[in-house]
């Protein structure tokens, strides 16, 4: 099989937009993308575009979004799987592309999640869950994630403190990241002050919404070779694997890991040719901080269980011996905009492999990972990257 | 029609004369349990125990005030320990202390609020706890049609007999739910002592108000409020039935 | 009617729908498919494994062991007024699981992974509208059951 590669990628400021619409908010994305791969839209051959829309005053967000970029009369559509709606759309691109259909697919994932007033939102958030037996209780998203916390607190002796560290990780990068949302550092001691809000979390343990987009082009192997402005700088997306498990937390196996992560990073792991061991960066999906610290083992980065030492001993830093994971911030710093994350993930990435980060570089990132769950783990997406 | 009402248990107050005693043989003459409340008239209440219990269900007879609810928690648990069960729940006790309202006093309407709503509130609670928790239960609740029309020198009986309609609604809607049927019987004129002390113009001219020319009898009353204490009338809830011979139409 | 489960609905209509019905008499049914046996809890229509749509509704004792918890401090719409409340997953005696709120005999800060505990149908007394759930309570908590309902 001939391979998909990356050869343009952009990313917009993620925060309380309340400056631009959600189409105003790709075109930044999209722009830097095509400005970076220094292509025109004529190159392009189809969009795919990642929001979840029930956040949006507008319906059908990928019509209004594709005539704002001016991509009229090009195919697209909208993918949706909740926050991992950004890397399916990666997915679909990737197919696209390796069915022969198109060969230039532009990938835009853009959300808002401060258009709809308080009072929807909140009602918005007690249906995150199973409606018919589970969120007619109350649940909420930090509620699930909670009571998986709860769990492998019970079951491995992983501690308060481990959960924090990840946000306290998270935050250090997030300050080191124009783009982030959240631009200081925070401590252990004002962590563990902040309120209550689902136990064990309090308000530092969950990521916030926030609105952005981010853009990758995507390009079949022949063609990325021939447009690529620097051949070198092309990043391929070699392993992309896809899972679901049940949406209902009354049906899942354990509530210490999510299987889908560990299917999908299989899969992804086969088709790329590499293990765990290769991956030297990845972007995984910290909506809570327990949802971090089960990356860490759902990955194979550690041993399962061993989640609160990797990160007590500081392992996903860079340069600590570990995997250096959401070294841009993640989710907890840099803020969630649900259709953009996967999407803003595979573009930390892409710059990672390219040796353009900076401060925030990882020494010989070769082999990147992305892993962008959806809701408590009813969808997860992991894509495998090399930059050779 | 079988009324169902064979070895079930029921609480009537003010048991031991007019009304209510009609209400507790009628009961009674169906195999019902009953358990007669009376506090000035327990004397007459063991005798109506004794008839319930040779018509062939259960009788006993209880001296206790309507007017505190802790006594009517530990009566309503009485009953449920002696009669083994409670499925119906009648509150009939009532007085009267007439006399126009400028010339009332504040005691004419405590006492008649007091006993008349009151108890009725303080039993309705204590037998309705018990329904909730067996998903079942009958209340009927003993008013007047002097509470849906007004009454001179009654201000205080007509209030309290108005006001047992409003909570005995208000309840049919907060107990339907848990199977409990809840109901008014508001007799007009009912040949009873209470009413012999009426003075004879005042039973002429209630006479002529009825369209059948007659007043009710006690057991008129006791045959209504059984059909509603069965399950023969198990789809009728909220409801005020008069029996007034015509009285107010 | 569907519509009464929970503290609040999101699901009026359900081929289940009488799952409520029974809850509300004191039954908690999980369901069983009539051609090749498979039970679970929550119940459902159609059988996961067979496909078939024939189902029977089958009593559950309610016995079970906490799986997991949380206590929530921050709200979705209409619980507002609920906080703190915690959600138990309970694993039943039986086979599957459901989620509840700890009831009043089960202190908040008394529930513990794996404890057993008794999940016991309710009938909220405050709300309007009929309402029927179910909470987690201490082992040995009984309830009454109302003579089984006429379905229609």
């Amino acid at each position: 099989m001939s391979r998909v590669g990356v050869i343009g990628i952009g990313h917009g400021v993620f925060g309380r937009r309340s400056d631009a619409t959600v189409q105003e908010l790709a075109f930044e994305a999209f722009r830097s993308a095509m400005v970076d791969a220094d292509i025109g839209r004529d190159d392009l051959d189809a969009s795919v575009i990642a929001a979840v829309p029930e956040y949006h005053k507008q319906r059908s967000v990928a019509g209004v979004v594709q005539e704002y970029l001016n991509l009229n009369p090009k195919p697209t559509w909208l993918t949706e799987v909740a926050c991992s709606s950004g890397s399916a759309a990666i997915r679909t691109g990737w197919m696209a592309i390796q069915s022969g259909l198109h060969d230039v697919v532009a990938v835009i994932g853009c959300q808002k999640m401060t258009e709809l007033g308080t009072a929807d939102i909140l009602a918005l958030m007690g249906r995150v869950g199973e409606v018919q037996w589970e969120s007619v209780f109350g649940t909420t998203f930090p509620g699930y994630y909670a009571m998986f916390a709860t769990r492998h607190m019970h079951d491995f002796g992983t501690k308060r403190e481990n959960l924090l560290q990840v946000a306290i990780k998270n935050h250090y990068y997030g300050a080191r990241n124009p783009n982030a949302l959240f631009q200081k550092e925070i401590t252990l001691e004002k962590a563990l002050a902040a309120d209550p809000v689902a136990s064990p979390f309090n308000v530092y343990d969950c990521c916030a919404n926030a609105d952005g987009a981010a853009c990758i082009i995507l390009a079949s192997e022949e063609k990325a070779k021939a447009m690529a402005k620097d051949k070198d700088k092309v990043v391929w997306l070699d392993g992309v694997g896809c899972a679901t498990a049940s949406m209902s937390v009354l049906k899942r196996p354990n509530l210490t890991g999510v299987p889908s992560a560990s299917d999908a990073a299989s899969q992804a792991y086969r088709q790329a040719g590499v293990s765990a061991k290769d991956i030297k960066v990845a972007e995984v999906h910290d909506c809570f901080t327990i949802a971090e610290l089960m990356a860490y083992e759902d990955l194979g980065f550690c041993e399962k269980g061993q989640g609160g030492k990797y990160i007590e001993e500081e392992k996903p830093y860079i340069g600590k011996g570990g995997v250096a994971v959401n070294v841009d911030g993640g989710l907890k710093a840099k803020g969630h905009p649900i259709g953009a994350t996967g999407v803003s993930m595979a573009y930390e990435i892409c710059r990672q492999l390219r040796g353009e980060c900076g401060e925030r570089q990882v020494p010989n990132a070769d082999v990147g990972l992305t892993h962008n769950v959806g809701g408590i783990g009813q969808y997860c997406f992991v894509h495998v990257f090399k930059n050779s | 029609m079988d009324l169902g009402l064979k070895g079930k248990g029921a609480i009537v107050t003010g048991g031991g004369q007019g009304i209510g005693a009609a209400i507790a043989r009628a009961l009674g003459k169906e195999g019902c349990n009953v358990a007669v409340i009376d506090f000035k008239h327990h004397t007459e209440a063991t005798k109506v125990a004794e008839e319930v219990g040779a018509a062939g269900g259960k009788g006993i007879a209880i001296e206790a005030d309507v007017t505190s609810y802790a006594d009517a928690e530990k009566t309503v648990q009485a009953v449920i320990e002696e009669l083994g069960r409670l499925d119906i729940m009648v509150c009939n006790a009532g007085i009267t202390m007439d006399g126009v309202l400028l010339k009332m006093t504040e005691k004419q309407w405590d006492q008649v609020i007091n006993v008349n709503l009151k108890g009725y509130f303080n039993y309705n609670k204590a037998a309705a706890l018990h329904f909730k928790e067996m998903k079942y239960g009958k209340i009927v609740n003993i008013s007047s049609i002097n509470g849906m029309r007004g009454k001179f020198a009654q201000a205080n009986y007509a209030a309290s007999k108005g006001g047992t309609i409003a909570m005995s609604k208000s309840l049919a809607k907060e107990l339907g739910r848990f199977n409990v049927n809840v109901n008014v019987v508001a007799p007009g004129m009912v040949l009873t002592d209470m009413m012999r002390s009426v003075p004879q113009e005042f039973q002429a001219s209630a006479l002529a108000e009825t369209v059948l020319g007659r007043f009710a009898t006690p057991e008129d009353c006791g045959n209504l409020v059984a059909f509603l204490c069965s399950d023969m009338s198990k789809h009728i809830t909220g409801e005020v039935i008069k029996i007034d011979g015509g009285q107010y139409i | 009617m569907f519509s009464w489960f929970g503290r609040v609905s999101f699901v009026p209509y359900s081929k289940v729908q009488d799952f409520a019905v029974h809850l509300r008499n004191g039954y908690l049914m999980g369901t069983r498919c009539k051609k090749c046996g498979f039970q679970t809890f929550p119940p459902r229509a159609d059988c996961p494994e067979c496909m078939s749509d024939e189902f029977e509704f089958v009593e559950y004792s309610g016995k079970g062991k906490v799986w997991t918890y949380t206590r929530i401090d921050a709200a979705p719409t209409g619980f507002d007024d609920d906080v703190p409340y915690t959600c138990v997953v309970v694993e039943l005696e039986g086979g599957g699981r459901l989620l509840a709120w700890s009831g009043e005999t089960l202190p908040q800060d008394e529930v513990k992974i794996d404890m057993d505990v008794q999940v016991v149908p309710r009938i909220l007394e405050e709300t309007p509208d009929l309402r029927v759930c179910y909470t987690v309570e201490q082992p040995g908590a009984t309830w009454h059951k109302a003579p089984e309902p006429h379905l229609g």
